[in-house]
């Protein structure tokens, strides 16, 4: 069963891996390791609404830009980030805190699949048919953060697995990168915490690729430009009056716009808010 | 020494005739009431004989049978007093016997009041060609009865001079007349989104959908939509008016359809309808012709929900109590707003929601697929900015009412609304072909199921006939996918 799955050794681990305090020997691996710098996108199992999406538009401009999106496959915003470097059309890494061919949370399955499928990989130190423990989990983090260049923190509380990542990348030497949430909400004190000692605040999508830009370079060109997009849509995605004021307000003329967008796969709508797919 | 007056009961919302007949014997003093009376009923004996005392007249200490027919029909309220006071004095031979209609409650004076089958007892005169003898404070709703000849009294003195040949006294149309101006939208700010979708709502009669936070003014809107209505018929106005008075209340004379926002709390029976004893009108059919506003949609029980999908469906709604089976109108827009979360913030722009989503969704999943598909369109609603609030008003009811009238008018010429449009009509809908090929992309590309592909083609028809063509054509069916909405 352990020979179905590839394992990378020596030096087929990446070079910034490998030079990490305590690099894993050995790597289970399905799907391809992507070339390309790798960003980590990291938070909260347990995330708001704001903290999803702002994981998943994050995640897809970093996709977006051509970097590699590397994240932990849990609940909460690791699942968004995956899914928002989907969307993005990107390659993604998850690395999981069990073997490579246990899904851990079960109903991420799809998820990790869809990034093996889409030219991504999944991977892990543990053998194939180990399973999930809650003290794996932090071991698993120093891969996230060793694999990626930045680490992005996009909803954390104050003790949990981001504040983990965020640590180690920080004795890895990783720019740590996090977003500023208000100071009386739990959700945002890691976050906030982070920005005090340090970290970079980051206010957005765009604002993320910009400073991404100034440690990675400059962001690929985008492989094809969306011609057909005919509306003016915030990549963080709008509410639906105020697509309509951005696009000159002629509410019938957007609406026929967007019913046609959305037929064609270039605009999602979820309740009140229009995203560029 | 028999007398027989008429009266009406209502059944469901349709007036029934009931024959008063009176019978005074020559033994001695009693008074026995026959033909299924309610307690109501048959404390008529004490009122009338009081109220024939106070009229200055002697009551006829005999032995008096009244009997309510059909028997089998149960009679309950206090509508009975007048007609069997008339008949009793036309038996005992104090009054001479005339046909006519009469419904009204005695007071122990002697003086009338309103009874809840005036509008019933107006209709059956009318039909009958014979005079209806109504309380004068409910003479002004019985108006709109075509062809009926209305004696309002004030007292039952006042009743006996008529039946003794004196000249009625003049129905005026005081009190209650046209009830004020439906709110207007042109007092709306902003919401280009929602306003559009009032619009499309009201030309189709499509059932509505909004979502938004506390405040955003999802009930504002919504109490709008009445005047964009096209205004009721006479008929139309008719039947309001008889459902309501079946349920005990007067709807005046008014022709803006109505809107009802029942709370979530209200029960079942006041849902749609029901009670013991009489069987009164639900909320459902008290919106009848107009809207029925369910605020907080989520919050509703699931069984009363339930409850009203095969109405919605039929248009009527049939309630069956102690073997009488009684159906009521229930041909209503449903506009339902909900928050989009349990603190009601997702999304707003002003405030932060702090639920999990699996909390969100537990909240959505409240409200059951099935139902959700009833809604044609489903829209966000957001707060205002303080810019917003202080922008120019938007187009004023008026003229969007006419845009919603010609619409309308088309859709009459079809002989249904686009609401009712079902699958088979919707199959040989005239559409053009780049419009069915947005259609195919759309549920290729963007999962629209077979529900939303049937809601998209009703929304679309609506937009067309709101362009004034015949052929639904692209545009028309991208906009209606933009307002189908996600939910």
């Amino acid at each position: 069963m352990r020979d179905e799955f590839a394992t990378l050794e020596g030096d087929a681990i990446p070079e910034r891996l490998r030079l990490i305090a305590d690099p894993p020997g050995r790597l289970w691996i399905r799907g391809v390791l992507p070339d390309g710098p790798m960003v980590a996108v990291v938070g909260t199992r347990k995330a708001t609404r704001y903290g999803l999406n702002l994981a998943m538009s994050m995640s897809r401009a970093i996709a977006t830009a051509g970097w590699v999106v590397v994240s932990g496959l849990a609940r909460g915003v690791d699942g968004s980030a995956h899914r928002g470097c989907h969307q993005g059309g990107g390659k993604g890494v998850a690395v999981l805190g069990s073997g490579v061919d246990v899904w851990y949370p079960r109903e991420h399955e799809q998820l990790g699949m869809s990034l093996v499928e889409s030219g991504g990989a999944v991977v892990s130190e543990y053998e194939p048919g180990t399973t999930p423990e809650p003290w794996r989990f932090p071991a698993r983090n120093r891969i996230i953060s060793g694999l990626s260049s930045v680490v992005v923190v996009v909803e954390a509380a104050e003790k949990g697995g981001a504040l983990i990542t965020a640590r180690l990348a920080a004795e890895q030497g990783r720019e740590v990168f996090a977003v500023p949430g208000d100071v009386d909400r739990n959700t945002s004190l890691g976050c906030n915490l982070l920005i005090r000692d340090g970290a970079l605040p980051v206010l957005g999508p765009q604002d993320l690729i910009e400073a991404l830009s100034l440690v990675l370079g400059p962001p690929a060109p985008p492989g094809k430009p969306s011609a057909e997009m005919s509306l003016e849509i915030p990549q963080t995605g709008a509410n639906l009056e105020r697509v309509i004021e951005l696009n000159g307000g002629d509410t019938a003329s957007v609406l026929i716009e967007l019913g046609r967008l959305e037929s064609s796969g270039l605009v999602k709508i979820d309740s009140d808010q229009v995203f560029p797919a | 020494m028999f007398a027989e007056t008429t009266s009406a009961a209502m059944v469901g919302a349709e007036p029934r005739a009931v024959r008063v007949e009176a019978h005074v014997g020559e033994a001695k003093d009693s008074f026995k009431l026959t033909g299924l009376p309610d307690t109501a009923v048959r404390e008529a004996k004490e009122r009338v004989r009081a109220a024939v005392a106070s009229s200055s007249m002697k009551f006829p200490n005999r032995r008096i049978t009244v009997n309510l027919a059909p028997a089998d029909l149960p009679k309950a309220g206090s509508d009975y007093d007048l007609p069997i006071a008339l008949g009793v004095l036309g038996a005992a031979g104090l009054i001479p016997s005339r046909r006519m209609v009469a419904s009204g409650e005695l007071a122990l004076d002697g003086s009338v009041r309103r009874s809840r089958s005036s509008l019933g007892a107006a209709i059956l005169s009318a039909r009958m060609g014979v005079p209806c003898l109504v309380a004068e404070e409910a003479a002004p709703e019985t108006l709109s009865v075509q062809g009926a000849e209305i004696w309002p009294v004030r007292s039952l003195s006042e009743a006996v001079a008529l039946a003794h040949g004196a000249p009625p006294r003049e129905v005026r149309a005081s009190g209650r007349g046209p009830i004020d101006d439906p709110p207007d939208l042109a007092d709306v700010r902003g919401h280009p989104l929602a306003r559009r979708a009032l619009e499309v709502a009201a030309a189709g009669g499509h059932h509505l959908f909004m979502h938004g936070p506390p405040g955003s003014g999802k009930t504002m809107l919504a109490k709008r939509l009445p005047g964009l209505l096209p205004p009721m018929t006479d008929a139309e106005a008719l039947t309001a008016a008889c459902v309501w008075a079946a349920g005990g209340r007067s709807r005046g004379v008014d022709f803006v359809p109505p809107i009802r926002a029942p709370h979530h709390t209200a029960s079942l029976a006041a849902l749609v309808g029901g009670g013991t004893g009489v069987i009164v009108p639900g909320e459902l059919s008290l919106a009848s012709g107009g809207v029925l506003f369910l605020d907080e949609l989520g919050e509703f029980p699931v069984r009363t929900l339930d409850a009203l999908r095969q109405p919605l469906e039929d248009g009527t709604v049939s309630l069956a109590r102690r073997g009488l089976s009684v159906t009521f109108p229930a041909d209503v827009l449903l506009v339902a707003a909900s928050n989009p979360c349990p603190c009601g913030f997702a999304g707003d722009r002003l405030q932060s929601c702090h639920c999990l989503p699996a909390a969100v969704a537990r909240y959505r999943r409240r409200i059951s697929g099935p139902l959700l598909d009833r809604f044609d369109i489903r829209v966000p609603v957001r707060r205002l900015s303080a810019d917003e609030l202080d922008s120019e008003p938007g187009e004023a009811t008026a003229a969007v009412a006419v845009r919603v009238a010609d619409a309308r008018t088309v859709q009459h010429g079809r002989g249904i609304i686009n609401r009712h449009l079902g699958r088979s009509e919707l199959d040989d809908l005239s559409m053009t072909e780049d419009a069915k090929v947005l259609l195919r992309k759309a549920v290729e590309r963007a999962g629209l199921t077979a529900r939303g592909f049937d809601r998209v083609r009703r929304v679309g028809r609506t937009l067309a006939d709101l362009d004034g063509v015949e052929t639904v054509d692209e545009r028309h069916v991208a906009e209606a996918l933009a307002l189908r909405g996600s939910w």
